[in-house]
């Protein structure tokens, strides 16, 4: 490869791993939080199947 | 018809015998006093085990702003926990507000009490300091320019530290969650204290930022200040 | 009470079309990014070379790339405090304590989701630094402001969970997360101003972006603003299921 253009683009694959890593990043934290938010509705849902529960008791 | 006079004190008054009154408290119990007094010491004892291999081809005087500060804000912590602990024994804040006090005024008489003791106990451990590690050193000639800086934080330290002591008094784990609350939140006073008295004791060209540093940790007290003093209410009321 | 219920059905009609508009708005920018947008220049080389009909005499630099997505998620997490600090302010002016959970859950929800992308922010922009500048860690004014901004909204969840009386609870929270956010700007401007011995490099990312370049920016902005909305709404949402179950199993248990 011509050298000039070796030192033109010599940060481009370095910098690789770390840009893909930021992008990464960013989505695995968002994924987190919407696990978080569908374990928190998974919550709601088994509180919800108790107080039938405790409906159908009462009756 | 005339209305019956309703002896109001004024809000000057009100605010003397709150200050007054933890003054008094003070004075015959030195409770506060004595137990900053002795973590400042601490402080430095344990400074002095931090640096000991350090001693030489190490210039103090250039961190001596930093390490300063570090001694303000740990011992003002420990003061702040400290500053409700009477009312909290006694249930005598239950008592304050059953008076119909203006918060404000109780939250300024708070913070000048808290003001008035951070100072006494800074006008020991910095001499201390300077006796312990500056002894050797050189201090600029503006080294007496350091008396602002302290003075425009401690003001700041009490303002947000009486509202956050203050929330912090019915929560459990109270003592690291004031912590918790108030390094962060004090954390651009002190990094402008902290230039500002390094400015100071090293002499700078161009005194300017020095004053350029004191008006920022300023800017912050009056806006902090000024929030706590307003806020103040809601959680007395809470 | 029926103007909020009104409200809240449009806005839970219209939190997943912003999820789906949101996905498809940040994937758009983030192709036009790597595919359209050019490699900004860095530093000078010894020699030109034609790269594409075009003479460079620069290094061509890819780690810029994430500034496409990191500007977007600190910017929308600025947007998330803001409401944090809106609903803190109406949950304190409210008289009616009727409403007052209302705006309390909602100040709540807003600090999570600011949290989370404050959080994104730190990541990308860490592994920026940890690439140009070769360290993990400078105590440069913007990443400062960052970390107190992450430890304030820790704090925040500390607090939270510290109190067990709801009304003290929300309201310490509202006082707090008041303060915290007029804070996070002071401390910006504070580390910034103050002269310090620390001379960090200032990234120019502003200046003159070409459209080929705002192009991919502003969708990913949008599209992350989106995606925080429909977040906030999800969890909002969950939250308030939740309570209103809390409340019905009161209720019976009373009965």
């Amino acid at each position: 490869m011509d050298p000039v253009l070796a030192e033109i683009y010599s940060t481009v694959l370095d910098a690789a791993p770390f840009v893909i890593g930021a992008y990464a990043l960013i989505w695995v934290v968002l994924l987190v939080y919407v696990l978080i938010i569908i374990t928190g509705l998974k919550k709601t849902e088994k509180q919800m199947a108790l107080l039938e529960e405790l409906v159908a008791s009462k009756k | 018809m005339m209305q019956a006079p309703v002896a109001t004190p004024s809000g000057f008054s009100q605010f003397k015998t709150l200050l007054g009154k933890d003054l008094r408290l003070e004075i015959r119990s030195k409770q506060m006093l004595t137990s900053m007094g002795i973590y400042a010491l601490l402080v430095l004892i344990v400074y002095g085990a931090a640096l000991a291999q350090t001693a030489w081809g190490f210039n103090i005087l250039q961190m001596a702003g930093g390490l300063l500060w570090v001694l303000v804000v740990f011992t003002s912590l420990l003061g702040l926990n400290r500053s409700f602990a009477h009312e909290k024994e006694f249930a005598a804040l239950d008592g304050i507000l059953l008076v119909p006090l203006d918060p404000g005024v109780v939250f300024l008489a708070k913070a000048a009490s808290n003001v008035i003791f951070l100072l006494l106990v800074q006008l020991i451990a910095v001499p201390l300091f300077a006796f312990f590690f500056l002894a050797s050193t050189a201090p600029a000639a503006t080294a007496p320019f350091i008396v602002l800086p302290l003075l425009v934080g401690t003001l700041g330290i009490a303002g947000i530290g009486t509202l956050l002591s203050t929330i912090t008094l019915h929560t459990r784990g109270k003592d690291v969650l004031l912590a918790v609350l108030f390094i962060p939140l004090v954390f651009p006073l002190l990094y402008a204290c902290v230039s500002a008295t390094s400015m100071a004791l090293l002499g700078v060209d161009d005194f300017g930022d020095y004053w350029r540093s004191l008006a920022m940790a300023g800017g912050y007290d009056v806006v902090m200040i000024l929030l706590s003093w307003v806020l103040y209410g809601f959680v007395l009321d809470a | 009470m029926t103007q909020d219920t009104h409200s809240r059905a449009l806005a839970n009609r219209l939190a997943p079309v912003a999820l789906v508009l949101g996905i498809v708005l940040t994937t758009v920018a983030f192709l036009l990014s790597f595919l359209v947008a050019p490699l900004v220049l860095g530093a000078n080389v010894a020699q030109t070379a034609i790269i594409g009909g075009e003479a460079i005499s620069n290094k061509l630099l890819l780690s810029q790339k994430i500034f496409y997505i990191h500007v977007p998620v600190a910017t929308v997490s600025f947007g998330a405090l803001a409401f944090l600090a809106y609903y803190s302010i109406r949950y304190l002016a409210t008289k009616n304590q009727a409403r007052k959970p209302f705006f309390d859950t909602r100040a709540r929800i807003a600090a999570e989701v600011g949290l989370v992308f404050i959080i994104m922010t730190m990541l990308s922009g860490d592994l920026w630094t940890r690439f140009e500048w070769g360290v993990w860690w400078v105590w440069e004014p913007r990443l400062t402001t960052y970390l107190i901004l992450m430890l304030l909204m820790i704090a925040y969840f500390i607090l939270r969970t510290a109190i067990d009386a709801p009304e003290r609870k929300a309201t310490f929270a509202a006082v707090f997360g008041l303060i915290a956010c007029v804070d996070a700007g002071i401390s910006y401007l504070i580390t910034r101003f103050v002269p310090t011995s620390i001379h960090p490099v200032i990234f120019r990312t502003d200046s003159g972006l070409s459209p080929s370049m705002l192009v991919p920016f502003l969708l990913a902005l949008f599209g992350m603003a989106l995606i925080c909305f429909a977040l906030y709404r999800l969890r909002l949402r969950q939250v308030e299921l939740n309570q209103r179950l809390e409340s019905l199993k009161l209720q019976l248990e009373e009965n």
